[in-house]
């Protein structure tokens, strides 16, 4: 479904990623790892078109997406879960929703999604009026995730939904992922440095480290690989 | 000498134009193009050298004409006397305008200075000066600036733009200029290599201002006779200026004079020829020309030249990386003993809304170490160097630098006690080559420019940069830029460097140059706290490790003990790897 | 006595203060979306006063006209983005594109105020209104009548745009676009056509301000120059980019300019609006009402 072969990003001199190649099937739930400043988000940025690579080639369902702007590959289905959240601070929850949906072939769904989203996370529901700059930080990250499924996507990209929460919310997130998992063949990637808890939900996973990735292999393999820690801590 | 050269020759080109040239017409033509040069190059210091836009330098010019003016016709001082004092007035103008105003940043900065000239404007019309005539002197007229001879205005203009392109010559080489390259480029970088960056800007503003007020002053006599707001105050006279000016290019002495010897002569012949007819066409063609300048060459005249005649083949060049030498010891400052306590973080707490992003933290570095700082994602690390270097005030706690607390200086003052760092994403100060670079940083501890450039290159040798001394850092590899960020900071001498991410985006090759520099720093005494996530480096890199996660330190101690701390394990790999990990040894 | 006075100049300016705040709306919202301050948003205003000064003498009532010029004017700003702001807007050194896109609006307000005294020459222009001359007396005070059917008229645009702005998908999306950027576009939200849908609105706005504003005020080319500083005062009172807190800044500065007349002669009148922009720059930068400085 989706295919990266060669990709190479840098900015301001600095190489984030080199030569990456990673291939996610249509229904497949990939994980990538690694210990932070490993080049995780900008290569999940480059696949939403967020940043724009100096190399490399992005396909999407075998088309060429590497000259799409990030509006024209959301339309196409890929919804992106920024790192950092990045809800609109400014607009009411359900606001933030709405935007979810803003792509046209989501839009007749609308009240269905919502209830699909206010379902999985009720404290959506609750605080639907309020300002999302206002939502603690676990909220922030359910209303993000809440807004890309708003958009029906075929590919979820997931970045570090884990980072800076409290270990019961990550639970919690964790847990709502494999529930969405669960409920729609969703293609997911998600971007995690909690290894465990991203690996063990993941069919495949692949390990990143200082922009280029070292390791690739099936759930289980990963899981036992003492590589993976030694990618982390040297050790 | 030869840099003046070209300006005598620009000298001796005006004073040949004004003695050829005949009808009073032309003369007032060539008059203009040397006030508004001069006007530009006023307005280029501070808003070129310094990068500080500003839309109301006409608030100089028109004090500069107006007190001159006013003290002609109620005291009968002389002009000459009185361009002095208008421009001392327009020098303290600056004083009191810069003070509360330099605290603003980008667009706040460029707004309040709108405001200035309009209020001096209201207030000129009010004072019920809207129309201050120059009276006439019949008996020493030479003495109150009034000539019959044209050429003496071209001359006297003329000698106002010498002075301010000798003026602006000296800055653009001084430490002065430097500084004020490197905090138009990036603030911070400047700060964090030693520049007082307010100081600086201030400098500039009161150097920009008395030109513009000297320049007024002339204007008013030779070419309006009769002051008005609109005359000196307007928007038209910051037009002229903000047109000279980036028509000709920015940030360089040639580009202000490039502008007006173009624009001027075509926007007075237009509106000479059509003006009757077409009233406003003056205006419609410099707003045109600022129009055409930012979309197609929004760098200018001089620039374009400049960029042509650097387009030189590239020549085969010796490998970036040469051997590393020795860092010469810190001279003139007592070294402090092997050991001891150098830095002093004592319960620092720092919080942004209510986040704790780092939380009674505590730990001590010490004389001649390697100091790991390691964490997860937001475990408060670059926060930390944030308020070890002064960028940020800790909310509580204290910071002792050598037994003293460092907490409430300025970063620039932070450097030239004797710590620099560096940053996660290498900030240069893009326009100035490789060794001006690294001479900003030089010029922490050397007032004078050959000193500092001697200093530079001493930094540039010993991380092995110097054949690329003369590049643009564009064209830098990310190992280059990374090591010429380091010889920034080692031009200022530190005796403590904080290296944040110095291994990020580096090759493995990259990153085994950077760790064998860092061991050879501390082979000369200097102290490193480095932050950083490329474990298998830093590890053997480092002589004890501090580690922080969400804001407080959970660990300190050496590197090999630290990274089997089941404490550290978990906040890295979270508990269940733990578990996971015990599982698999079982 | 003098409380009778100080009501009819807080209502005076409050007036004036409604055609300020819905021209200094158009200003925050291209600011909010797109981050450009505007220099050439009082030539559009300029503009505006004088399509509705012609089509008044063709005999369109200028408070119709007001509202006539609203299309023309939303496709007249459209096509400036296109041509001329989009090449200075969206990525890049921040600093360099900031000094570029003010640069450009200055030169594109040169443009526009002395096109416009080539073409229309400098003399001023009025129209004439019954309703300029007349007041309503409301309990002891006096309403210019002309200037409170601006009033009401601004009121009503203002709220349109409210409407607009929470209550459409279009509108939400401005706001996501304004609120950040990059997420925006991971919606589906082209960023680019919300710039130029901003910079339509917020040019159609001031110039329906315009025609709001040729109903009681002199129209000539330089109409602009005292202009554009109150409505750059209003936006910053408010907050850079918020829209609410513009129209506050808008009315605030109508009652600055009517109640610094008490104290001040006349001619120092906008000098009580500058110092007051001086102090809120120096002490308030996030703004009157604004607590963070990204929200429209």
């Amino acid at each position: 479904m989706l295919t990266v072969s060669g990709l190479s990003v840098s900015y301001g001199g600095l190489h984030a990623i080199v030569d990456a190649s990673l291939a996610v099937g249509e229904g497949e739930f990939v994980t990538i790892v690694g210990p932070n400043g490993a080049g995780k988000t900008t290569l999940l940025r480059a696949i939403g078109g967020g940043v724009a690579p100096a190399a490399g080639r992005i396909e999407y369902r075998g088309a060429d997406i590497g000259a799409l702007r990030a509006h024209a590959r959301a339309r196409l289905g890929i919804a992106h879960v920024p790192e950092g959240r990045r809800v609109f601070p400014s607009m009411s929850v359900l606001e933030n929703l709405e935007m979810g949906s803003f792509r046209p072939a989501a839009r007749p769904q609308r009240a269905e999604s919502l209830d699909v989203v206010y379902a999985l996370f009720p404290v959506l529901r609750e605080r639907r009026t309020q300002l999302a700059g206002s939502l603690s930080g676990g909220e922030q990250q359910m209303l993000a995730i809440g807004r890309a499924l708003m958009a029906r996507p075929d590919l979820l990209l997931l970045d570090e939904p884990s980072q800076g929460l409290g270990p019961r919310v990550v639970e919690l997130i964790f847990e709502a992922i494999a529930a969405i998992r669960r409920a729609r063949r969703l293609t997911i990637l998600l971007v995690e440095q909690r290894v465990v808890e991203a690996l063990e939900l993941c069919d495949r996973g692949y390990v990143l480290e200082t922009g280029r990735v070292v390791l690739v292999g099936e759930r289980d393999t990963l899981l036992a690989d003492p590589r993976v820690q030694h990618a982390y801590l040297g050790t | 000498m030869r840099r003046l050269l070209p300006m005598a020759l620009v000298v001796l080109l005006g004073v040949a134009v004004a003695f050829a040239l005949g009808e009073r017409y032309h003369h007032r033509i060539f008059t203009l193009v040397l006030v508004w040069a001069t006007m530009g190059l006023a307005w280029n210091i501070i808003s070129g050298y310094a990068g500080q836009t500003s839309f109301g330098h006409q608030a100089f010019f028109g004090i500069g004409a107006y007190v001159t003016v006013l003290l002609v016709v109620t005291a009968r001082l002389s002009p000459w006397l009185g361009m002095l004092v208008g421009a001392l007035a327009a020098v303290l103008a600056a004083v009191l305008i810069g003070l509360p105003t330099f605290r603003l940043a980008g667009i706040y900065f460029a707004l309040a200075t709108l405001a200035y000239p309009l209020i001096f404007r209201i207030v000129m019309d009010y004072l019920g000066y809207q129309e201050v005539s120059i009276p006439m002197v019949r008996d020493r007229p030479a003495a109150f600036m009034q000539f019959g001879d044209p050429r003496v205005y071209d001359l006297l203009a003329l000698a106002a733009l010498a002075g301010t392109l000798l003026l602006s010559d000296w800055i653009e080489g001084s430490r002065l200029g430097y500084a004020l390259r490197a905090l138009r480029a990036n603030e911070q970088a400047a700060e964090a290599a030693g520049v007082d960056t307010f100081r600086a800007k201030m400098l500039a503003y009161m150097l920009s201002a008395a030109p513009a007020a000297v320049i007024g002053a002339i204007y008013a006599h030779a070419i309006l006779f009769v002051v008005t707001p609109e005359a000196v105050f307007g928007v038209l006279v910051i037009v002229q200026t903000l047109v000279v000016c980036l028509v000709g290019g920015i940030g360089s002495k040639w580009g202000p004079l490039i502008g007006a010897v173009i624009m001027v002569p075509l926007s007075e012949t237009l509106d000479a020829t059509v003006g009757d007819r077409l009233p406003g066409i003056q205006g419609v063609v410099y707003g045109a020309a600022l129009v055409v300048v930012t979309l197609f060459a929004p760098e200018g005249i001089y620039w374009r030249l400049h960029a042509l005649r650097r387009r030189r083949p590239v020549g085969e060049r010796a490998p970036a990386m040469a051997k590393p030498h020795a860092v010469a010891a810190p001279p003139g400052r007592a070294s402090a003993a092997p050991g001891g306590t150098l830095l002093e973080v004592a319960g620092v707490s720092r919080a942004f809304l209510g986040l704790h992003a780092l939380d009674d933290v505590s730990f001590t570095v010490r004389t001649g170490e390697v100091l790991g700082v390691i964490g997860p994602n937001g475990a408060g690390k670059t926060t930390l160097f944030n308020v070890l270097n002064g960028f940020l005030g800790p909310d509580a706690g204290d910071v002792r630098y050598r037994g003293e607390s460092i907490v409430g200086l300025r970063p620039s003052a932070v450097c030239r006690r004797g710590i620099g760092r560096t940053f996660q994403v290498v900030r240069t100060f893009p326009q100035l080559t490789v060794l001006d670079n690294v001479m900003v940083g030089a010029f922490a501890h050397e007032r004078a420019t050959a000193a500092a450039r001697e200093r530079a290159l001493a930094a540039l040798e010993t991380v092995g940069l110097t054949s690329r001394a003369d590049d643009v850092p564009s064209g830098l590899t990310t190992l280059d830029l990374r090591l010429m960020e380091l010889a920034r900071c080692l031009a200022s001498v530190p005796e403590l460097i904080l290296l944040d991410e110095p291994l990020a985006g580096l090759s493995r090759d990259g990153v085994e140059t950077m760790a064998a520099l860092v061991r050879r720093l501390r082979e000369s005494g200097v102290t490193v706290v480095i932050i950083e996530h490329t474990m298998y480096a830093v590890v053997p890199l480092v002589d004890r490790l501090v580690v922080l996660d969400h804001g407080r330190r959970i660990a300190e101690g050496a590197p090999n003990d630290v990274v089997r701390d089941p404490t550290v394990i978990e906040a890295y790999l979270g508990k269940r790897w733990l578990r996971h990990a015990d599982g698999l040894r079982a | 006595m003098a409380a009778a006075d100080l009501a009819q100049y807080v209502v005076t300016g409050l007036l004036v203060g409604g055609v300020y705040a819905l021209m200094s709306i158009g200003l925050a919202l291209i600011f909010g979306v797109m981050r450009v301050v505007n220099f050439a948003q009082g030539d559009f205003m300029m503009l505006g006063m004088y399509v509705t000064y012609f089509l008044a003498l063709a005999g369109v009532d200028p408070l119709l006209g007001a509202l006539v010029v609203i299309p023309p004017f939303f496709l007249l700003g459209v096509l400036v983005h296109r041509t001329l702001l989009v090449h200075v807007t969206g990525g890049g050194d921040a600093q360099r594109l900031m000094d570029a896109q003010l640069i450009l609006t200055l030169g594109l307000s040169l443009i526009v105020t002395n096109g416009a005294t080539m073409l229309l020459t400098p003399m001023p222009r009025g129209i004439r209104t019954a309703y300029a001359t007349h007041a309503f007396a409301v309990g002891g005070l006096l309403l210019n009548q002309a200037r409170s059917y601006a009033f009401a008229m601004a009121l009503v645009l203002a709220a349109g745009v409210y409407v607009f702005l929470t209550r459409t998908d279009l509108g939400k999306a401005l706001r996501a676009a304004a609120d950040d950027p990059e997420a925006a576009a991971y919606q589906g939200i082209d960023v680019r056509a919300m710039h130029g849908l901003a910079f339509g609105v917020g040019i159609a706005l001031v110039a329906a301000a315009g025609g709001l504003l040729a109903t009681y005020h002199p129209i000539e080319p330089t109409v602009a120059v005292n202009f554009i500083v109150l409505m750059f005062v209003a936006v910053v009172l408010g907050g850079l980019g918020s829209i609410p807190g513009a129209f506050a800044g808008g009315l605030l500065i109508g009652l600055v300019q009517s109640l610094t007349l008490l104290v001040l002669p006349f001619q120092l009148q906008n000098v009580g609006v500058f110092v007051t922009f001086l102090l809120v720059l120096y002490l308030r930068p996030q703004g009157l009402f604004g607590r963070r400085l990204r929200a429209v």
